[in-house]
């Protein structure tokens, strides 16, 4: 099952690399672009929230620490690269202190706690005018001199194929094998020796690096950044969400969640304007309902009802048949 | 010296005294039981021994390093395996996989942890199951899941926290006869246990009985079974007073 789903991921994202080679206009890149972003954030958010069934509600942070680390780091006269490169150290950073206080927290305290430290920096972001011009926002720099969007989204794809290769090596390391079982039962896991509280934070670490990456990218897209929009917890439940449809703590889920919801997002803006938020949101009520595992948990449970998925816990009850 | 040493180890919880100045001690391949009725602190000194807690008084001591003060992973990590009272298996996990991740211990390879995994399945005659997922797996298999676990750790001591409640006798009697070959892989164990006397008395080398958080008495099990505070604790005064 894991390698088929490997296999279509593979598959897809070579596709994905092609696409130049049909598409022309930049509105359409525009969308690819959005659409293998979210694969990427899906896909590192997954590393969290999948794996290691950290429901994370907070990964904004890390995403307008990538792109303000960027748009700050250029201004201050420093290579576009470097400065990216710059960024991710600082959302690592912040990783690292969010991570070492939220971690110390289970379950709906963990998620809260990671939203509240997002909403700091976001408020932070507006308030420190001094550094980041507050809401007028900051300019950043275009990453590519030439084809702009499409350079972009050829980045993204990049992205997306780095953070796939983290996941496949992930799910089949003894890594992989200690975040599902913190995942899992946490007591558990230190009762054979994991060591939780790190296995947590190196991963975490990972995937703010990841997605920092991502928050530069989309930075660059627009050339202009304001708080409200990199930081907000918009950004952080559709990268949650993305995993989730797809089918969070699986390597091919955040591929398939990114590819419905983004253009299905775009597709009903066009129709309905802003009465797309509506039926999105309608659509994360049906799937929770009837999808609880994601697309790819439920078919892999459907095509080999016994097989072993490495998916989150489903809410059982506790009783056993004998 | 022993492998597991406890002097004077107390335990509070606030104002409650859940063991109160235990000491004994195990040796290499040696299978003590601790019997004693429901709330006598049998998990609570397991806990301690784990590092799940810290004793308020007293020292533990495991091949003659003090422990007391250790975090759980890090007491696996000297060899002290433990199951949990109430299973908790890797519920999406499968049989195997749960197995694997006691190995991994001693491995970063998923290949050498699946093969060292397999070999204590089939010591338990979990072979035939192990691709299985934990969840739905019936308490009996659930049971057996917690003690592959804890050996794949390859523990030089392992604690079994009411490992045969729940299971009938004639199942309780077939894991004791396995269990009883841990000695066998060099393995010295603590168990815990309830109420099912048939399993003590075949499985233990010596038997510690607790009450209310404090030792009663320690010994051969044929010898524990006669002992009047013993007889006292488990069915009442009357019974003493009859003789029996």
């Amino acid at each position: 099952m894991r390698r088929a789903q490997l296999l279509i991921a593979i598959l897809s994202v070579s596709l994905s690399l092609a696409a130049p080679l049909v598409v022309r206009s930049d509105y359409l890149f525009q969308v690819l672009f959005r659409v293998s972003l979210f694969a990427a954030l899906g896909l590192a958010w997954n590393l969290v929230g999948g794996y290691a069934g950290q429901l994370s509600l907070g990964h904004a942070a890390y995403f307008g620490a990538g792109a303000y680390g960027l748009a700050l780091f250029s201004k201050a006269g420093i290579h576009p690269w470097s400065a990216l490169l710059l960024a991710v150290l600082v959302a690592v950073l912040f990783a690292a202190l969010i991570g070492g206080v939220s971690f110390r927290l289970r379950g709906p305290y963990f998620t809260l706690s990671t939203i509240a430290f997002a909403e700091v920096l976001r408020l932070a972001a507006k308030n420190l005018v001094s550094i980041t011009s507050g809401d007028v926002g900051l300019p950043v720099p275009g990453l590519f001199a030439k084809s702009f969007v499409r350079s972009l989204y050829l980045a993204a794809v990049l992205l997306t194929a780095v953070t796939l290769g983290i996941t496949a090596w992930v799910s089949r390391s003894k890594f992989g094998y200690y975040l599902m079982a913190i995942r899992e039962d946490e007591d558990t896991a230190l009762s054979v020796g994991v060591n939780a509280a790190r296995s947590k934070l190196m991963v975490l670490l990972l995937s703010a690096a990841l997605t920092a990456l991502g928050g530069g990218l989309y930075g660059s897209l627009f050339l202009f950044i304001v708080p409200d929009q990199v930081f907000s917890i918009d950004i952080s439940v559709e990268m949650a969400i993305v995993a989730m449809l797809g089918g969070a703590g699986t390597i091919l889920g955040p591929l398939i969640g990114a590819a419905i919801l983004e253009s299905a997002a775009e597709l009903l803006k066009n129709l309905f304007h802003e009465a797309h938020l509506l039926i999105y949101g309608i659509l994360i009520v049906l799937v929770v309902l009837f999808l609880p595992e994601g697309i790819t948990g439920s078919l892999a449970h459907r095509l080999r009802p016994r097989s072993a998925m490495a998916a989150p816990s489903s809410k059982e009850p506790d009783t056993v048949p004998k | 010296m022993p492998l597991l040493g406890l002097h004077g180890v107390s335990k509070k919880f606030g104002g409650l005294l859940a063991l109160n100045q235990v000491s004994f001690s195990i040796h290499e391949g040696e299978v003590a039981f601790i019997v004693g009725p429901n709330g006598a602190g049998k998990t609570t000194l397991f806990n301690l021994i784990a590092g799940v807690f810290h004793p308020s008084e007293g020292s533990i001591h495991f091949q003659g390093q003090e422990i007391s003060q250790l975090s759980p992973d890090r007491a696996v990590r000297l060899g002290i395996g433990r199951t949990f009272q109430i299973v908790r298996p890797l519920r999406n996990l499968t049989v195997l996989e749960n197995t694997m991740l006691g190995a991994f211990l001693h491995t970063t390879s998923p290949a050498r942890a699946a093969q060292e995994a397999e070999k204590v399945l089939r010591f338990l005659h979990m072979g035939n199951i192990m691709h299985l997922p934990a969840r739905g797996l019936p308490l009996p298999t659930l049971k057996r899941l917690e003690i592959t676990r804890a050996l794949a750790t390859r523990p030089k001591l392992i604690l079994l926290d009411e490992v045969v409640a729940g299971l009938s006798t004639a199942e309780a009697l077939a894991l004791a006869e396995l269990l009883r070959r841990l000695p066998e892989w060099g393995i010295g164990a603590i168990a815990g246990v309830e109420h099912v006397m048939p399993v003590v008395m075949r499985m233990a080398d010596r038997v510690i009985v607790l009450d209310h958080g404090t030792m009663i008495g320690e010994g051969k099990p044929e010898e524990m079974v006669r002992k009047p505070e013993v007889i006292e604790a488990y069915l009442g005064s009357k019974y003493k007073e009859l003789g029996l």
